[in-house]
């Protein structure tokens, strides 16, 4: 049981659920405590112990219903009732139906399976023949827990759970069936053939059923198999590609797997950076440390000692270039920042293409995709100005931006051959603690064409390539390292 | 572990019946996280929305088993002074007065300033020791004679740092006083820990993976049409079942914070006092503040009030 629990955990993790280690020896500890006669209540004390989160949970109960659900000999019992009376008739019609009941040949669930097991035995017993290869055994004896057993050990030697595509499914079913010992069965079955007597034949049609419903169940479990490994980890791949690929080249369906990417690269930028960055208080005696201190002082309160009272309240500034080009990386680096709120609280953001506007209001308001569509709506088009973005940046907040403000400006900085104003960028960069310049063209187009970066890049602390949400990552770790 | 009365913790089903003797209804889920807490030795952290009875379960628990209960708030800016340890200042202070007086004689026959010191030194540091410790909510716990529950209420409003404090206290049920050493919890004596958040903010991870994870969301209406039964019996069963109705049609409604099983609590006594044999929209209107906390939710529900009071009176 050890081994299965390893072999679920894996797949939890694939479910993105972080399962650790000593979480793992935590569920055996709990399995040992709880057992395994109680399905739902095994299936609390797990989640208990391995998920630790609202939606954890939520992937955790639907992870172990598809785990577990081929083992579930007990719920069966109780469960054909009716369709176990009539065993042959329904053994066809039953192939499409969860596989469970059909896993033997003659028999259904233990309890009435017993009967009809025993009953062809008697049958097999007048006939005086028995099946000899291992398999065909297997399959005539109604045992379905050993046939599971046996279908799973098989499903481990062939390593379903590397399954990646699904077109692997035909191999993997063969894969399995060869490991279960396919060959010895159907050589037992032309040995039965070419014998030809009736009790032979009998039997052989009787293996050669068993074995496609076999085939069919082997089948059912490697595309169960493929949904738990399989899937997830597709999923992975995907975000993966996310990450690299150019934001320019992201198309509107993927928008929300994008927000879910950068959702969770934000939470683990928060968990990085939200330890570091200490709430001081202000004027508080410290007791212990003045009384420690003025100890040598033959206990007067001479030096006094206060609580550490630093307050460093970061100030992020971000002017965005909403024009059609930029638009998309603007979007991806607002959503990036708003995901931050909890480390970042201070963030004010300006949209332009050629006349500057403060958005901040917009995005505490309402949804990033309210916001971000409305943002794109007032302020969007028009042909980019950078001059006169600068100049009413100039007018409207210079006086706000002092030594902590870190000006973020994101932007292909192509002016249609305006008057740049670098003498602006400049007055910014010497009053601020940084100015960080995000363009999402290759160093090399800087400065071809209507592109000023020439101009604009000495009067930034940092100007850098910017285009995928990698770069965008790194970009804000770096800014939450120097704020923190 | 062993804990007073733990025959009350043999199954989920013996939990959940001394539970309910005690009118704390729950689920299976509730109370298996008992169960192992008890047997894993684990501490459980408790999430879910406000007013579903995370607090509550701890003091249920402890008043279950007849134990005492530590309770410690969490706040921002809790620290270790209040709620580990504190030296108490004020008795050293004292004594120090005191003993200067003394010290003469302590000091007489020693010759030169080396030999002074080393006498001195052969006090050690009685400063510092247990007689001058003022223990908080944790270290009490772990000082208890007998098993207690210790519930540590809302560590969501505390800040990190006292997250890592108590990671010690949660894995090994140990503490480590720089000046004395480590305390720990006396043998098969080990706390039985609650932690509650209201999820303010993420937990660490650290702190999750050492803690056994429950999740209370809210009831379902059978569920929660008991728990009114338990809580106020003198409640008319018809009466009863429309007012869960009724809460239950709200929770699925677009609200700034919508009532919890504590607020449903609350109106079923309220509408006993008002003598009221049945639900009608007047009645739901001139209560409606008793559910509802918030003007807006007020003005949204209002509007709707006759639909959903029709819809419960269907139901109920």
């Amino acid at each position: 049981m050890d081994r299965t629990l390893v072999d679920f955990v894996k797949v939890l993790r694939t479910a993105e659920i972080n399962v650790s280690p000593a979480e793992t020896l935590d569920a055996m500890q709990a399995m040992d405590i709880v057992g395994y006669s109680d399905r739902n209540f095994l299936k609390d004390s797990l989640s208990m112990v391995l998920s630790k989160t609202p939606e954890e949970k939520e992937a955790f109960n639907s992870c172990f219903d598809r785990y577990f659900a081929f083992q579930k000999f007990k719920s069966d019992e109780t469960e054909p009732g009716g369709d176990g009376e009539g065993p042959d008739q329904s053994d066809d019609s039953d192939f499409d139906q969860q596989a469970d009941g059909q896993r033997q040949s003659g028999g259904k669930g233990s309890g009435q399976g017993m009967g009809q097991a025993g009953g062809s035995e008697a049958i097999d017993d007048e006939n005086g023949l028995q099946p000899s290869s291992k398999l065909g055994k297997l399959l005539l004896s109604g045992n379905k827990t050993e046939l599971t057993i046996a279908m799973a050990e098989a499903g481990r030697e062939a390593e379903v759970n590397q399954i990646v595509v699904f077109t692997q499914k035909g191999l993997y079913t063969r894969k399995i069936m060869d490991a279960m010992g396919l060959k010895g069965l159907q050589d037992e079955i032309a040995e039965l053939q070419a014998h030809g007597g009736r009790p032979q034949n009998q039997l052989s049609g009787k293996l050669k059923k068993a074995r496609d419903r076999l085939r069919e169940q082997v089948r059912d479990y490697v595309e169960k198999q493929f949904f738990l490994h399989a899937d997830e980890s597709g999923k992975q791949l995907r975000e993966e590609l996310l990450k690299k690929v150019k934001l320019s080249n992201l198309e509107k369906r993927n928008f929300k797997d994008v927000q879910e990417v950068v959702f969770k690269m934000a939470k683990k930028l928060i968990a990085i950076h939200s330890k570091r960055r200490k709430t001081y208080k202000r004027g508080q005696l410290d007791i212990r440390k003045t009384l420690r201190n003025n100890m040598q002082f033959d206990g007067m309160f001479f030096d006094l000692k206060w609580k550490a009272s630093k307050v460093d309240r970061p100030k992020v500034m971000c002017i965005c270039d909403v024009s059609g080009s930029v638009s998309n990386y603007s979007r991806f680096l607002l959503m990036f920042l708003y995901s931050l709120a909890e480390i970042l609280p201070k963030v004010r953001s300006f949209a332009f293409s050629s006349d500057l506007g403060e958005v901040t209001r917009l995005f505490e308001q309402s949804n990033l995709e309210d916001a971000m569509a409305r943002t794109m709506r007032d302020y969007g088009n028009g042909s980019t100005d950078y001059g006169q973005m600068l100049m009413d940046f100039k007018r409207q907040c210079m006086d706000d931006v002092n030594n902590k403000t870190t000006i973020i400006i994101l932007g292909d900085a192509r002016n249609n051959y305006g008057d740049p104003k670098s003498e602006i960028l400049r007055e910014m960069y010497d009053k601020s603690k940084r100015v960080i310049w995000l363009n999402p063209e290759p160093k090399m187009s800087w400065t071809v064409g209507d592109a000023e970066m020439k101009k604009y890049a000495p009067c930034c602390h940092q100007a850098d390539v910017c285009n995928s949400l990698t770069h965008l990552e790194r970009v804000v770790s770096n800014l939450l390292r120097s704020v923190a | 572990m062993s804990i007073k009365n733990d025959h009350k913790l043999a199954s989920v089903e013996v939990i959940q019946k001394h539970f309910e003797e005690r009118d704390y209804i729950c689920n299976p889920q509730i109370a298996t996280a008992v169960f192992l807490a008890y047997h894993l030795e684990k501490p459980v952290l408790i999430e879910g929305p406000p007013g579903v009875g995370k607090t509550e379960l701890a003091k249920t628990a402890a008043e279950m088993l007849d134990v005492k209960c530590i309770r410690l708030q969490c706040y921002e800016g809790l620290d270790e002074s209040k709620a580990i340890y504190e030296w108490k200042y004020g008795k050293q202070l004292l004594y120090t007065q005191v003993l200067k007086e003394t010290l003469g004689e302590i000091l007489e026959g020693a010759r030169g300033l080396s030999e002074s010191v080393a006498k001195l030194h052969e006090f050690g540091d009685i400063f510092f020791s247990e007689d001058f410790l003022e223990p908080r909510p944790l270290l009490k716990a772990l000082k208890e004679e007998e098993s207690c529950v210790l519930l540590i209420d809302e560590v969501d409003k505390s800040d990190h740092e006292f997250e890592s404090l108590l990671l010690e206290m949660l894995s090994d049920f140990q503490l480590s006083i720089p000046e004395i050493g480590t305390v720990k919890a006396r043998p098969g004596k080990k706390p039985l820990v609650f932690l509650t958040s209201n999820n303010t903010r993420e937990i660490s991870d650290a702190l999750k993976r050492r803690c056994l994870h429950l999740y209370i969301p809210f009831p379902d209406a059978e569920l929660e049409s008991r728990i009114v039964h338990a809580r106020v019996p003198e409640i008319p069963e018809k009466l009863r079942r429309q007012l869960v109705a009724f809460i239950q049609e709200l929770r699925e409604m677009d609200l700034k914070k919508v009532p919890a099983i504590s607020e449903t609590i609350d109106w079923a006594r309220t509408l006993i006092l008002l003598h009221s044999e049945s639900l009608d929209a007047d009645l739901v209107r001139q209560t409606l503040n008793v559910i509802l906390k918030f003007q807006e939710d007020i003005e949204a529900v209002e509007a709707e009030i006759q639909n959903v009071t029709n819809k419960a009176l269907k139901e109920g």
